[in-house]
């Protein structure tokens, strides 16, 4: 434990006198600091799925028991943090008491102490009146500071001032706001949701998929996505990301509005931000048909799911599935056709049919499912199919953040406060002498007694000047 | 372009600021000293004149953006906040030779934004992520806040040095160095408002974050280093003020944290996150 300090010398040891030592702040703050180091060399959460599978498997074992691929959320991180706070409040409770009364302190006008082993330069003699003197440097110091105690004796005229007294406090608003910046990122975790959702473009949602969980969570409305748009730059890069949400109550439109990047909107206390985009098949493909002995080929516009005929009345063909990435090989289509003798026959078309054909030689022949001439006498071709945008949504729910926000704020003042501002008191002292009065300065700081200094000689200078004037 | 040319041509002006701070504490010349003083000044202003032009150019552009946006302009940015503060410290101070340890940092951040192969300087269009105010004011105070911490640095390195020094030793480089007590009471105040700069930094980030990606914290690697710099410090603030560590320990305390501050700048860059844009 602490062996220098009275404090510490008076107890004995104790779970208290444990949480309030600031070595233990110390500890601990540089814990923090060398354990937050792993989660950034190894992969996090769902990255570190990627990253696994190419370590031993002892070794993903003893990271995982170690909760290293989530470590920012496992126990012992978090119990880390605990320990800080525990110690934050402990160290807090223990000095707040001597700040208490450093605040409360009301130090005598007249005092005398501060004036011994004055140095030379914070006294100077004038050969003026004791009166207009004194009721000078009371007026200096009260157009000053709010506050001027004045006490007359009979050889002398004392004065006080001061300011700052609130900053003895600047150190508990410090840890007061870290608190508060705790309890907010608790509250949220508690409270709060992340989540998700891709939402095609014309279509509408009504639950969200939790980041954690993977569980689908219901919204209690729903929101559609009219339309998508990316605009890019004309070097390519990507300008602007937008999506036109409509969020409906019970089936009533109640909002609309267009989503971008760092301008969310937040609807009934959740709020959405424009995250991804991607593009999905549409429901329109074009197809050419070839059609053995019949000179040049038929081209179809196809709406998924909607039967055609086929050129040479033989039955009818149905899109049934279409894949803008199928097996790794591109766009793909599912083709069904039913002819009006025989069984159905089922086949995929793929857009990329050379390439394919290229880097796997004779795939159509051993897979009939794959061979786009597989009902005969026709050949498949899938000439294009029309792609629409898909919008990703980060959607969330954070009561926390009013907290959060507010340890912001507060961290900020009291810093200033602490770092910047310190309790000075300043006496000033009016003496008579045989010929003449003397004024003497003296001051003391609760830190930065160079700034004291400065300000000391600033008065000096300006109580002379007064009553050089008069 | 333009600024960038001028840019390239400060590098070179702050080595030789960091040549003449160096001929003035090896030679004893004061005269080399203000030599020193009047070419960081020059090449501050071409600095702070190449900035704005770069701003005015991004407008010609039709792009139009404060040029605070990639690692090119944090670094010129970086260099800039450095060399204004040293030169606030050498004014109240009156003392030069931090600048032989201030000037080549500012000199190697220059050098390495004009001249990496890997940094471009040419203006950019922000991406959709970027296009925030938050992005200037979460800029400028990390900056602000780097550079006192680098000011910090420079001065416990000399601090360190100055230990060295003995009456006996007759050594003029180390006897221009103002002493121990000075040099730590400057670091520690480089230190506080590194500090203040730093929070503010990392709170402004977290709200830019908060309103473009729905979380005002997210673990992301360089937010967990600007938290582990931040810790660092934090227990460098509580050892001196509450424990009254003086000297050595803070001394090699500021060194430490320093390194964070460029893990947390450049070496981050070589992890996967959410900050990628600043490597480019």
């Amino acid at each position: 434990m602490v062996q220098n300090g009275p404090e510490s010398r008076k107890r004995p040891f104790s779970l208290w006198s444990a949480f309030s030592s600031i070595r233990l702040t110390l500890f601990l703050l540089i814990l923090i600091a060398i354990t937050s180091i792993f989660g950034t060399l190894i992969p996090q959460q769902e990255s570190a799925m990627r990253v696994a599978e190419n370590l031993s498997p002892t070794l993903v074992r003893l990271l995982d028991s170690l909760n290293l691929f989530d470590m920012y959320h496992s126990w012992w991180f978090r119990l880390i943090i605990g320990a800080l706070a525990v110690n934050l409040i402990v160290c807090s409770l223990d000095r707040f008491p001597s700040s208490l009364k450093r605040f409360r302190s009301s130090p005598k006008t007249d005092r005398e102490k501060p004036f011994e082993n004055l140095p030379p330069e914070r006294s100077f003699a004038l050969k003026q009146a004791f009166e207009p003197v004194s009721d000078a440097v009371g007026d200096l110091l009260r157009s000053k500071f709010r506050k001027v105690e004045r006490k007359d004796k009979e050889k002398a005229a004392f004065f006080f001032v001061e300011k700052g007294r609130f900053t003895h406090f600047g150190v508990y608003l410090v840890h007061f706001s870290v608190l508060l910046i705790l309890l907010g990122g608790i509250a949220g975790s508690l409270f709060g949701f992340q989540a998700f959702v891709n939402i095609p473009e014309g279509e509408g949602v009504d639950k969200v998929t939790l980041r954690k969980s993977r569980v689908a969570k219901p919204l209690p409305f729903s929101v559609r996505c009219d339309k998508f748009t990316v605009e890019f730059y004309p070097n390519g890069t990507p300008k602007e990301y937008r999506s036109d949400l409509v969020f409906l109550s019970n089936g009533n439109v109640v909002f609309e509005g267009p989503l971008r990047v760092n301008h969310p909107i937040t609807f009934q206390g959740i709020t959405f931000y424009q995250s991804t985009y991607g593009t999905l098949p549409g429901n329109r493909v074009r197809l050419s048909l070839k059609r053995e002995g019949a000179g040049g080929n038929t081209v179809v516009e196809a709406q998924v799911n909607t039967p055609f005929p086929l050129p040479g009345q033989e039955g009818e063909a149905t899109v049934t599935a279409v894949r803008s990435d199928f097996m790794r090989l591109g766009p793909a289509v599912q083709l069904a056709i039913k002819p009006d003798k025989g069984d159905e026959v089922q086949m995929w078309v793929f857009k990329n049919h050379r390439m394919v054909e290229e880097r796997f030689p004779g795939i159509f022949e051993t897979f009939p499912k794959l061979n786009p001439a597989s009902f005969k006498p026709y050949t498949f071709f899938l000439e294009s199919m029309e792609s629409r945008y898909y919008t990703g949504l980060q959607v969330s729910r954070d009561p926390g953040v009013p907290l959060v926000w507010a340890g912001f704020v507060s961290i900020i003042i009291g810093l200033f406060i602490t770092f910047f501002l310190s309790h000075r008191m300043i006496w000033v002292q009016v003496s008579r002498r045989d010929k003449g009065v003397n004024v003497a300065f003296a001051g003391m700081s609760s830190k930065n007694e160079v700034g004291l200094e400065r300000e000391m000689d600033r008065l000096m200078v300006q109580v002379k000047n007064k009553l050089d004037k008069s | 372009m333009l600024n960038s040319i001028i840019l390239s041509y400060i590098t070179f002006v702050y080595f030789f600021s960091f040549f003449f701070y160096l001929l003035m504490m090896v030679m004893h010349r004061e005269i080399f000293g203000r030599a020193a003083t009047v070419i960081t000044l020059v090449g501050f202003a071409g600095h702070t004149f190449a900035i704005v032009l770069r701003w005015i150019e991004s407008y010609q552009m039709g792009i139009g953006r404060a040029p605070l946006s990639n690692l090119y302009e944090s670094l010129i940015f970086f260099a800039w906040t450095l060399i204004l503060l040293y030169l606030i410290v050498e004014w109240r101070t009156k003392n030069r030779s931090i600048g032989a340890f201030i000037a080549p940092l500012a000199f190697l951040a220059m050098a390495y934004a004009s001249y990496s192969p890997g940094i471009s300087s040419g203006i950019q269009p922000l991406i959709p992520a970027l296009k925030s105010n938050w992005l200037i004011a979460h800029v400028i105070t990390c900056f602000f806040g780097y550079a006192a911490f680098a000011l910090a640095f420079g001065l416990s390195i000399m601090f360190l040095l100055k230990r060295l020094d003995r009456p006996e030793k007759k050594n003029l480089f180390l006897r221009i160095i103002p002493e121990t007590w000075l040099l730590d009471e400057l670091s520690y105040q480089m230190v506080v408002i590194g500090f203040l700069f730093l929070t503010l930094g990392i709170l402004t980030g977290s709200v830019w974050a908060h309103s473009a990606w729905g979380a005002y914290w997210q673990w992301d690697p360089k937010e967990t280093w600007s938290l582990i710099t931040w810790l660092v410090y934090a227990a460098l603030l509580h050892s001196r003020m509450v424990r009254g560590w003086k000297g050595k320990k803070l001394a090699a305390l500021s060194i430490i944290g320093f390194f964070c501050v460029l893990f947390t700048y450049l070496g981050v860059n070589y992890l996967p996150g959410l900050h990628s844009y600043a490597q480019s």
